[in-house]
């Protein structure tokens, strides 16, 4: 009898028959710009219509790493405006997620990869943020598990480190901006399938789903791995092809691992969650695919670069594998447009495997950019037709595939 | 499951020998009258389909032929063999 009633975190209710906007896929990016929209610009009559669960798709299947440094003078501010963003974001959705500032460090095995490093360090500093080249005996001093000896294949030359980089609870994420989006009248529809947009004189006039069909002037494709298949509806093609990316968890140990350690050469990266497992992943099979099947093949490959770069691991037990949908640009970089032929018409989607990094402060722009019809500075770069004029950006020359065969 | 695609020549192997070689996307293009967005529709947009899709594939470990197969995108499995013609 001295128990309060615990109340939903965010409401269940009833599909209406028309809303102003309509956001598509109810993960990271789809809330936040839902959240924003009703915070920022007074926008509440939205409904977001998700298919499985909130966060079902990459929202729950990353393993939640922060960081903001990428090469492109267009990509940086964005990521680099989004880290600043956690802590305030725990203390406005009075939600903790977790945020845990640990540093990036990225691994050199090559003379070539630690030129494209030193690229890449004088690009993120030239913006402001905070990256520094550092030698072998400096991994190893932020790392002390690291195993900078000849034993390895392609031994540590050298690194990246990126200190206002982390973790963040990536399921916090989700329902802390669920949280705060229901809260703020925001309808989160899930187990709803949207099934058709339909269009009329190049304008959004309705979008169906499989619980009733919806009158909206406004819609947003945020639906990550099936952006292509919502874009269809709308007969917009994108340069996305879905490759599912492959995690795993080890078995919960010690604290061991205070940063986050990625190496291009190997192939992985790697950090220790708050659980104490060591989550780990990197590998994509090369075809398009809408299954997250994982293979025996990439968990022997995880085992065989953790315990060749931290041999302490020698001996640990995976405890789960998954996989989620990867939406692949050929650049690296998302596509974000809107109003582009057909007005009412947004898209946030062609984030790969990034895209929650980027989710809260692109949610913050794309609610800018929908509830006032043009698109922030910030986000003009990622617009779709940069491709007609082959203006791709070169995110992709970045060390991930760097190696001694270089 | 992993996947196993049927070589034209070397039979059933293992999907890891090859390499994607991208959907099928019809003729280059006419260069009379191209227009940048032809030009791009052709070189960068893909359907990316949620289904059974018509597809490049080239066996690089093995006879390195390139030939094209049928695969269902919901599944991963191959549905059916082609010859490339």
């Amino acid at each position: 009898m001295f128990f309060k009633k615990r109340r939903r975190l965010w409401e269940k209710t009833r599909l209406k028959s028309s809303y102003d906007a309509v956001i598509v896929g109810g993960g990271l990016h789809g809330l936040a710009t839902a959240y924003y929209l009703a915070r920022d610009h007074g926008m509440s009559n939205i409904a977001v219509i998700e298919r499985r669960y909130i966060g079902f798709g990459g929202s729950g299947r990353n393993t939640a790493i922060v960081r903001a440094n990428q090469r492109t003078k267009e990509n940086l501010p964005l990521y680099a405006e989004g880290l600043k963003l956690w802590p305030k974001l725990t203390d406005e959705l009075d939600f903790n997620l977790m945020f845990f500032n640990c540093g990036n460090l990225n691994l050199a095995h090559s003379e070539s990869a630690l030129g494209s490093m030193r690229l890449l360090v004088a690009s993120a500093q030239f913006q402001g943020i905070q990256s520094e080249l550092v030698d072998a005996k400096q991994c190893k001093e932020i790392v002390p598990i690291l195993d900078i000896s000849d034993r390895l294949t392609y031994p540590i030359l050298g690194g990246m480190y990126h200190s206002p980089g982390g973790t963040v609870r990536h399921d916090a994420v989700v329902w802390g901006l669920a949280k705060g989006a229901s809260g703020l009248g925001v309808e989160i529809h899930q187990g709803t399938e949207v099934t058709g947009i339909k269009v009329e004189k190049k304008k959004v006039v309705e979008v169906e789903t499989d619980k009733g069909t919806i009158r909206t002037a406004m819609v947003l494709n945020a639906a990550g791995g099936y952006s292509t298949l919502i874009s269809a509806m709308v007969g917009i093609r994108l340069p996305i092809h879905v490759l599912t990316i492959q995690a795993m968890v080890t078995q919960p140990l010690k604290p061991i691992l205070h940063h986050v350690v990625s190496s291009g050469a190997y192939h992985v990266y790697a950090n220790q969650t708050l659980k104490g497992e060591i989550a780990t992943g990197a590998h994509m099979d090369p075809w398009p695919n809408y299954t997250t099947e994982v293979s025996a093949q990439y968990i022997k490959h995880q085992a065989e670069a953790l315990t060749e770069l931290m041999p302490v691991l020698n001996g640990v037990k995976f405890m789960r594998a998954w996989a989620g949908l990867a939406d692949m640009t050929p650049d690296m970089a998302p596509l974000i447009d809107g109003n582009d032929h057909i007005k009412g018409y947004y898209m946030d989607c062609g984030w790969g495997y990034f895209g929650f990094k980027s989710g809260v402060v692109t949610g913050r722009y794309m609610a800018e950019f929908m509830s006032s019809g043009q698109c922030p500075d910030i986000l003009k770069p990622f617009t779709l037709r940069r491709y007609e004029d082959h203006r791709l950006m070169g995110e992709i020359a970045n060390p991930i595939n760097y190696g001694p065969w270089n | 499951m992993s996947l196993m695609i049927t070589c034209p020549i070397c039979g059933k192997r293992n999907g890891y020998e090859f390499r994607f070689g991208g959907e099928e996307r019809g003729p280059r293009p006419e260069e009379e009258g191209l227009t940048h967005e032809q030009w791009c529709d052709y070189v960068h947009m893909r359907s990316n389909i949620g289904g059974v899709q018509e597809e490049w594939w080239f066996h690089r470990d093995g006879c390195g032929s390139w030939f094209k197969i049928m695969r269902d995108t919901l599944t991963n499995l191959e549905v059916e063999v082609q010859e490339k013609t």
